[in-house]
């Protein structure tokens, strides 16, 4: 139970002990985001003016594959030494004004193009030379071929980018926003959270984004390929409850695999078929927002919302994980 | 009318067959009208150069079958061959190949509502051989689809074989 709050919204000062704290435990993998990384970003081409060249980038295969995160498409800086030989260098004097028409012409073309590239999202291969640098100052002394496409009318460009955001609408389940003050929306005001044991970590979990608590038992069927947090398939009463290996999941460096023996239930996410495994569940427990410290970047471990030091626990944001796992899900099909 | 009703369920939810084997201590299923027959184990002649998944060929009545090692297109660890190990030969498309299995259990009857999608995380290839699931006396069955089982290129591969 909570016992002495700070008034209002006011947020305590930084324990630096109990972050290293679970920092140094949870470890800093992040197999649920590693596992499905490849599936977040998507390469489109990009054009930007650059000095005195107007240079338009189309991404490789091999790029878009080797480094997905730090080589974002985006156009290099220019460099001093730049020779404009791109087709698409812009002369940095016009000399009539005919000529300057025609170069409109050329841009507004290429600009064509490049939309129906967005379009249709056609990985398209071209040299094996890579389309990007990593250093700023290195010349990029080489032609860009651009794949010739006829441009379909204006009207279907339009219609294939309004279909679009339809392609990629995704499910989403409830709870899942942080709101300006730092907090999750199921933690705004007094929240229950049930306390649970994994390999000896004291976790937490809101009440409200629970669903059931069932044994695990002999019939948990693991399934082959899947990822190595993946434990099995729960039959239940109330459905297969796809099971998360709960400790390999949070901490993977210290990860010991006798959980899996020592795991006795499985705890469901509500609104998700998927469920933790857990060594044992202990009582539940009421909270203010105060007694948490939460986590203001929460990039590299989304799923979990903050640490409660009276507990010595660590809060898991729910919903958070229930969504990783449903996108996470390559034969998801949204309802 | 009653019997109308009854067609009209069955040709919405079919029930198909499904024949049962045992692989490191989990049930799976594939259709029974791919299955052409169960052998008892026979030697295998290993081939040398053969892809790793392929445990080597068997004389079926004067025809040279491939057999696949089950265990390992599935990731699984390798185990002993025992007095219940069998052959099972499947057809798939035009070809005929043979998979090795722990056991053949039964042939169970599933109506189509009754195969529930698989999850599918993860990177593995292999993960895609599943068709679905099935809760069936008191077990989990994992279908297989046996026409994933193996791509293009490798059923080119052991036509090579």
């Amino acid at each position: 139970m909570s016992k002495e709050h700070d008034s209002g919204d006011s947020i305590r000062p930084p324990d630096d002990s109990l972050t290293s704290y679970f920092d140094d435990l949870l470890g800093g993998e992040d197999l649920l985001a590693q596992s499905f990384s490849t599936l977040q970003e998507r390469p489109m081409p990009v054009a930007a003016s650059s000095g005195g060249a107007r240079v338009i980038s189309l991404p490789t295969k091999k790029t878009a594959e080797d480094k997905p995160k730090k080589n974002t498409l985006r156009a290099e800086p220019a460099p001093k030494t730049l020779k404009p030989i791109s087709t698409f260098a812009e002369p940095a004097a016009l000399q009539t004004l005919e000529q300057k028409r025609q170069l409109e012409k050329l841009l507004q073309s290429a600009r064509a193009q490049l939309l129906v590239d967005a379009a249709i999202t056609t990985q398209v291969s071209t040299e094996a030379k890579p389309a990007f640098v990593n250093d700023p100052n290195e010349i990029q002394d080489w032609v860009i071929e651009i794949p010739v496409i006829e441009a379909p009318p204006i009207a279907e460009i339009s219609d294939a980018l309004d279909e679009q955001p339809a392609q990629v609408a995704q499910f989403q389940i409830d709870g899942l926003e942080w709101l300006d003050n730092g907090r999750p929306q199921w933690a705004q005001s007094r929240f229950d959270v049930l306390l649970f044991k994994v390999s000896g970590l004291t976790l937490a979990v809101p009440l409200i984004s629970l669903g059931q608590i069932q044994p695990l038992t002999d019939e948990l069927t693991p399934l082959f390929g899947q990822a190595d947090w993946f434990m099995g398939l729960q039959p239940t009463p109330a459905g297969k409850i796809r099971t998360v290996n709960t400790a390999k999941f949070v901490m993977p460096e210290r990860y010991d695999p006798s959980f899996v023996e020592t795991a006795k239930y499985v705890m469901s996410i509500n609104g998700v078929p998927w469920g933790l495994a857990v060594d044992s569940v202990n009582q539940p427990i009421t909270l203010m927002p105060e007694d948490v410290k939460w986590r203001s970047d929460r990039g590299k471990r989304p799923w979990l919302a903050g640490t409660v030091k009276e507990h010595m626990c660590a809060l898991l944001d729910i919903p958070r994980i229930g969504q990783m796992l449903i996108e996470a899900d390559k034969n998801f099909l949204p309802a | 009318m009653a019997t109308d009703a009854a067609k009209n369920k069955s040709s919405d939810d079919p029930v198909l067959q499904w024949v049962t084997f045992r692989l490191d201590g989990e049930t799976y299923g594939i259709n029974v009208m791919q299955v052409q027959e169960v052998l008892r184990y026979s030697e295998i002649a290993p081939v040398p150069g053969a892809p790793s998944y392929v445990l080597g060929i068997i004389n079926l009545r004067g025809n040279v079958v491939t057999v696949i090692d089950t265990r390992h297109r599935f990731n699984l660890s390798s185990g002993d061959i025992t007095d219940n190990t069998r052959i099972v030969i499947i057809e798939t498309d035009r070809h005929v190949i043979g998979i090795l299995v722990d056991s053949v259990a039964e042939v169970v009857y599933l109506r189509q509502s009754e195969i529930e999608m698989a999850p599918n995380v993860g990177n593995e290839e292999s993960a895609k051989f599943i068709q679905g699931v099935c809760h069936k006396n008191n077990e989990l069955l994992i279908l297989i689809d046996l026409n994933k089982l193996l791509t293009s290129e490798e059923w080119s591969e052991l036509e090579d074989v």
